[in-house]
């Protein structure tokens, strides 16, 4: 097992941590996740299947329609949405859901933190110092 | 971020909560877009307007800014909702809808926004200036500010326009500023133009392939109706994630095309022509049977010009059994086309005039099942673009006389 930093800007404050659920592409929250289940839902999406509640999102970026901000809070009120959000590259969408769901978020890495963090590994988020911390390999030897 | 001390004591929280938490909103906004200091602006056109948008949770959310104290600084108009609030249960609009529609309209209103509730502001007494900064959401509308009036928005989704019209600010970046405002790819129109249709067909085209970018056309009539305009920025709104356009000659930012492009070379150039415009009209006319039965004229909303051509092309005829025919609108514009008589006409010929709401933010995947309807027929490419994946339904696509000749004859020809 191994521990990784990394460091980001924080894009919206707090502290979270859990399994990662990582993929390389954009998430739209309006249309491409069940905000019932948190299942991602997205036809051809890296993580269609998955499920992001409950979870540490490590994600390229949000996309599509402004309404996502909506269900982001809606998902955090059933307790189906993600604990934080990881992204490469921050966009308005998903954090004015983050700050209005108050999920903490850091983005802009010094490394990409889709290529750092894989499906599994347990994640500590530090929104507010912004640093994720990544211990590789407890998400499956635990 | 570098804050006023009015704006610091109100993300501080010393006019409440409610300010407190839309501070904290256009301050990460404009943290995460590299922006330098807040704007002020006193003109908001709310999106998430709608509960199809909104939700319980975002319903809730508004609410609660409300108890919280929440009062407008700014003026505010709203969206479409998603009820007609006399015909709604005819229409097939869920009551709970209904329900949860009045509880978040009520609360808009209660903080002081007009509950204009169409996508047309600008035609219904919020008409944007040259060089005023706002918060705008409902795409086409930001496209239409941006372009034909010279105003400045972003696409503002449905909190951050709460947050702007709690505040009276929001973050300086994007098309706020000039830098960001000059044209990327030159989009050459060597086609007619003949109507709405065709202006929304080209405005597909070039939205695809312009993405965020700003499109510049050369060759487009210097004489475009307002609805053409509007049909082109629905368009490009809706293919790709344009929030601007100028047109050399037609546009107030673009007299020249050098003024479009600040000086600057296209990073790329399109063209289009009869070639196009063909392939873009069969991308969004997909329907292979002729069958029609719910017909949308309206999106976005109709004119009172629109509703005239809609109820011109009905006199002395029916709508064809087992047609729906919706002609979307704003209650203000509706009230306008019912004074000289065009609601009546449309409606002795069996035709509906629509208040409020429009097959996109209203139900439709619970609509269209209840009422049996199979294929949506459109002048509109926004529409066309849309309704396969937002609600299921294939679409039949053309301009409005071929539209009101399926209405009429029940046939897609």
């Amino acid at each position: 097992m191994s521990r990784i930093v990394l460091t980001g800007r924080r894009i919206v404050k707090g502290k979270a941590a859990g399994e990662a659920i990582v993929t390389r592409e954009a998430i739209s929250f309006n249309g491409g996740v069940d905000n019932m289940t948190g299942i991602v839902t997205e036809p051809g999406h890296e993580l269609e299947g998955g499920s992001v509640a409950g979870k540490v999102l490590v994600f390229q970026t949000g996309k599509g329609s402004t309404g996502g901000s909506y269900k982001i809070y809606d998902m955090v009120a059933r307790g189906t949405a993600p604990l934080a959000f990881v992204q490469v590259t921050p966009e308005s969408i998903t954090t004015v859901g983050a700050i209005i769901g108050e999920i903490p978020t850091v983005a802009s890495f010094d490394i990409d933190p889709t290529a750092a963090i894989a499906t599994g590994d347990y994640v500590e988020v530090d929104a507010d110092a912004g640093l994720v911390v990544v211990q590789s390999g407890r998400g499956t030897n635990d | 971020m570098v804050l006023t001390d009015e704006e610091q004591a109100m993300l501080d929280g010393d006019r409440g909560p409610a300010v407190r938490k839309a501070m904290e909103i256009l301050v990460a906004l404009g943290e995460s877009f590299g922006a330098e200091r807040l704007i002020p602006v006193a003109n908001v056109h709310m999106a998430g307007s709608s509960v199809l948008v909104a939700e319980e949770a975002g319903t809730c959310f508004v609410e609660d800014i409300r108890a919280q104290g929440g009062v407008f600084v700014t003026n505010v108009t709203t969206n479409p909702t998603a009820v007609d609030p006399s015909q709604w249960a005819e229409l097939g609009i869920p009551e709970s809808d209904r329900v949860l529609q009045n509880r978040l309209t009520d609360a808009y209103a209660g903080m002081g926004a007009n509950t204009c509730n169409t996508c047309i502001p600008y035609l219904v007494g919020n008409a944007p200036r040259f060089g005023e900064h706002m918060a705008w959401g409902e795409s086409s509308a930001v496209v239409f500010a941006n372009s034909v009036c010279g105003a400045r928005t972003n696409r503002e989704g449905g909190p951050s326009g709460l947050a702007s019209a709690l505040t009276g600010r929001t973050p300086a970046y994007g098309f706020h500023l000039k830098e960001n405002r000059y044209g990327k790819l030159l989009v050459r129109v060597n086609t007619l133009l003949e109507d709405m249709t065709d202006y929304g067909s080209l405005g597909c085209f070039a939205g695809r392939v312009a993405g965020q970018d700003t499109p510049v056309f050369v060759g487009l009539p210097s004489d475009p109706s307002p609805e053409e305009l509007k049909a082109l920025s629905a368009a490009l709104a809706a293919a790709g994630a344009v929030s601007m356009f100028h047109a050399v000659g037609v546009t107030p930012e673009a007299q020249t095309l050098e003024e479009a492009f600040g000086g600057r070379v296209p990073e790329a150039e399109i063209e289009f022509g009869d070639a196009e415009k063909a392939d873009v009209e069969a991308s969004l006319n997909k329907e292979t049977s002729d069958h029609v039965d719910w017909i949308l004229i309206g999106c976005p909303n109709a004119s009172v010009q629109e509703i005239r051509e809609v109820a011109t092309a009905l006199d002395g005829r029916c709508v064809h059994d087992g047609v729906t025919l919706w002609v979307t609108t704003a209650p203000a514009i509706y009230t306008m086309a019912d004074r000289v008589g065009y609601v009546r006409a449309i409606e002795a010929a069996g035709g509906t005039v629509v208040r409020e709401t429009c097959p996109f933010l209203a139900r439709s995947r619970a609509i269209a099942p209840a009422k049996g309807y199979r294929t949506l027929t459109t002048n509109s490419a926004k529409m066309a673009f849309y309704a396969p994946g937002q609600f299921g339904l294939p679409t039949h696509y053309g301009n409005l006389a071929r539209v009101m000749r399926a209405a009429v004859e029940g046939v897609w020809r």
